[in-house]
């Protein structure tokens, strides 16, 4: 469960101060799929960043399972990222000149993970995502796809329990699209694993269990799609970007 | 992350950029070179001069003298005129005059506990030496020293007795023998003039014919006899002069090397100047650790400029993975494991710059020293001498130095916003 209360992000100082997230507050439960919809620019990646600990807001506070993590210390905060949480970024921090088996074990050696276990996680991995013939690669000479696709196998390598995907479908053909979208839903139904997908596109939004919308900062709607119940939330203009 | 992940890690890192990281490990080479090649030039010369003091002293030896007076007439400070004193003494004019040891001297010193005898050490002028149907030659003349190691072409000289002499090669030819082995037996003779000018022949039977020694100093004289010739000899040609029965100095030998010390402080007490072959050996080390220390100055100076060698390379292998370090963090992965990450690259670059710098001293000295060898004919001494442990050190210090080099690059890593490196692209 992510608990997200009060939010305010805010950039640069006092006359430049720009508000990022104003006063943004969201509940996501254990083993959702949640979609972040938003025009470029809204504060999507901003939020995502929140939630996962990686940026501290000005005011308000995450809290993961009822523990704000703004109030853990470095270590706990380090460990958790370390051993729970996948990340999918927008722009990709692959190690070019690493293989792309290197690139995958990267999560594994700071979760301290044993050398015997990680090579078969690193090929189950590269696996579902079509990539195990490029593992000895350099992952510089991987295609947009293909980077796409490394990505989140080292992001799912971990086993993790949340997974936060930054346009996780941005670069991909359609096809390819959906294998990675049937891969991330796959560990969502079968392993129970809460996915915060950022993303403008409205199909991929739709397969979510919730839909976020936000704009200029706020939160304009929280959808809950499907069986799920509770829609108060619903706004009557969030459109996608 | 585990500790070889983060040095594999730091390994790949480096070779993404070889060029940088060979130009800066050169740089430490340049030091450890000149470092390893120091050690190497002071370990030989201290264990040649140890070949060197061993082959010309012995170890239970103590080399006494009469203490000189201090004062060089003349000199700031001298005490001007001087009393006149008794004691026999040689004059070289000016007031400038050497004390010599007396037949007093000899006797007090045989009755010091420890001492087991005392050889005067005379000083020996031959005029000429010859033998039947020759001509006469010049040749120096000594006194046996049996901690002197000699090498023989024929013969031993073990055990002299008072009328054998030992005859270096180099007189063979002229003293009419066709080799070594057929003079063992003959008659050689030894001329010597007393003050008056009266020449004396002494005859000898060769004992023994040495070998030229590249160690020996003055072991490879041209003529050596033992002691009790070497007094008759000396007593001959110093007679009626203040040299007579008066040395310049003795070699006192103790019953064992322990006695060696204690001996040495009763002769101080009673007055002498005593030195032992320690004594000598130190004194020449004084010398090569100079000269080491210089050589290592020059070395440490090099590793100096290095160092912000190491400081900027590494600044800038941070300024270029801002992005990396940020997923690193993002990852989860510990302020302090990055620090790491980048003091292990900078050990790498010790590693390196030490490895290449103290390898291309050892091939280079492998390569010269037959010829340095050769140049100052030290025959089978081979002046650099490398120690396995001495380059490993060498390389072991230079990586703890490159550490230290790196600790402000590296904290510079570790205190990286995540946020902000994952937004630097
Ligand atoms: N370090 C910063 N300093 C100032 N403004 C910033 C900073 N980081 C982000 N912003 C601003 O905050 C706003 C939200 O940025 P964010 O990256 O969250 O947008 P986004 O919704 O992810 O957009 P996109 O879909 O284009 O990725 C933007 O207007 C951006 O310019
Ligand atoms: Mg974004």
């Amino acid at each position: 469960m992510i608990e997200v209360k009060n939010v305010t992000k805010a950039y640069g100082k006092k006359q430049h101060e720009f508000i990022a997230l104003d006063d943004v507050s969201l509940a996501i439960d254990k083993g959702r799929s949640v979609a972040v919809i938003g025009k470029s620019g809204s504060g999507k990646s901003t939020l995502m960043h929140i939630m996962s600990g990686l940026d501290h807001p000005k005011s308000g506070s995450v809290l993961i399972d009822g523990q704000n993590i703004f109030e853990l210390k470095q270590k706990q905060i380090d460990t958790f990222r370390a051993e729970k949480i996948g990340f999918i970024f927008q722009s990709f921090f692959l190690e070019g000149n690493e293989t792309v088996a290197d690139n995958v074990s990267l999560p594994l050696e700071i979760a301290h993970v044993p050398r015997s276990q990680r090579k078969e996680r690193i090929q189950k991995a590269l696996e579902s995502v079509e990539l195990s013939d490029k593992a000895k690669n350099k992952a510089r000479n991987l295609s947009g796809g293909q980077r796409q696709r490394l990505v989140i196998a080292r992001a799912i390598v971990n086993n993790p329990s949340i997974i936060f995907a930054d346009e996780p479908t941005g670069n991909l053909d359609s096809q390819t699209g959906a294998k990675i979208e049937d891969l991330l839903f796959g560990l969502n139904k079968e392993r129970g694993v809460t996915l915060v997908i950022v993303t403008h596109d409205d199909e991929l939004a739709a397969k979510c269990d919730v839909q976020i919308r936000i704009k200029d900062g706020t939160i304009q709607s929280i959808d809950y799609a499907k069986e799920l119940g509770d829609t108060s939330n619903k706004a009557k203009e969030g459109e996608p970007a | 992350m585990k500790f070889v992940d983060t040095v594999k890690r730091a390994g790949r890192n480096l070779r993404e950029a070889k060029i940088r990281t060979l130009l800066t490990s050169l740089a430490i080479g340049v030091g450890a070179f000149t470092i390893t090649l120091s050690l190497a030039a002071g370990s030989g010369g201290r264990s040649f001069v140890e070949e060197l003091v061993s082959a010309n002293t012995n170890p239970r030896a103590v080399y006494v003298q009469p203490k000189q007076d201090s004062s060089i007439p003349g000199a700031p400070g001298a005490g001007g005129v001087q009393e006149y004193s008794d004691a026999p003494s040689v004059s070289y004019g000016g007031g400038f005059q050497l004390t010599l040891m007396k037949e007093s001297d000899i006797a007090a010193i045989s009755n010091i506990e420890n001492v087991e005898r005392v050889d005067p050490i005379y000083n020996l002028n031959a005029k000429y030496v010859t033998a039947e149907g020759q001509k006469k030659y010049q040749a120096g003349l000594n006194t046996y020293d049996e901690s002197i190691t000699l090498e023989y072409a024929a013969g031993t000289g073990d055990d002299l007795a008072n009328n054998e002499i030992i005859v270096s090669e180099d007189y063979l030819k002229p003293l009419g023998f066709t080799d070594a082995s057929s003079a063992i037996g003959k008659s050689i003779a030894v001329a010597v003039d007393n003050p008056l000018g009266v020449e004396k022949l002494f005859n000898f039977t060769v004992a023994a014919v040495s070998k030229k020694s590249d160690l020996a100093v003055s072991g490879s004289s041209d003529l050596t006899i033992n002691g009790t010739a070497s007094k008759t000899v000396y007593e001959y040609s110093e007679q009626g002069t203040p040299l007579e029965k008066a040395y310049m100095g003795a070699t006192v030998i103790t019953s064992s090397e322990d006695a060696v010390s204690t001996v040495q402080s009763t002769l101080k007490d009673q007055g002498y100047m005593a030195d032992t072959a320690e004594d000598l050996m130190s004194t020449i080390f004084t010398f090569v650790n100079v000269l080491q220390g210089i050589l290592l100055g020059f070395g440490a100076l090099a590793i100096l400029t290095s160092i912000f060698g190491i400081i900027n390379t590494q600044y800038i292998s941070v300024l270029e993975r801002t992005s990396q370090i940020g997923l690193m963090k993002a990852l989860g992965m510990r302020n302090r494991d990055i620090g790491r990450l980048f003091r292990y690259e900078a050990a790498w670059i010790g590693f390196l710059g030490g490895a290449i710098g103290a390898g291309f001293a050892v091939v280079l000295g492998m390569v010269a020293n037959p010829y340095i060898t050769d140049a100052l004919d030290l025959g089978k001494t081979r002046l650099l001498e490398f120690h396995v442990w001495q380059a490993a050190s060498v390389i072991i210090g230079l990586m703890v130095v490159a550490v230290l080099a790196g600790i402000f690059p590296s904290r510079k890593a570790s205190k990286l916003d995540p946020i902000e490196a994952l937004r630097t692209e």
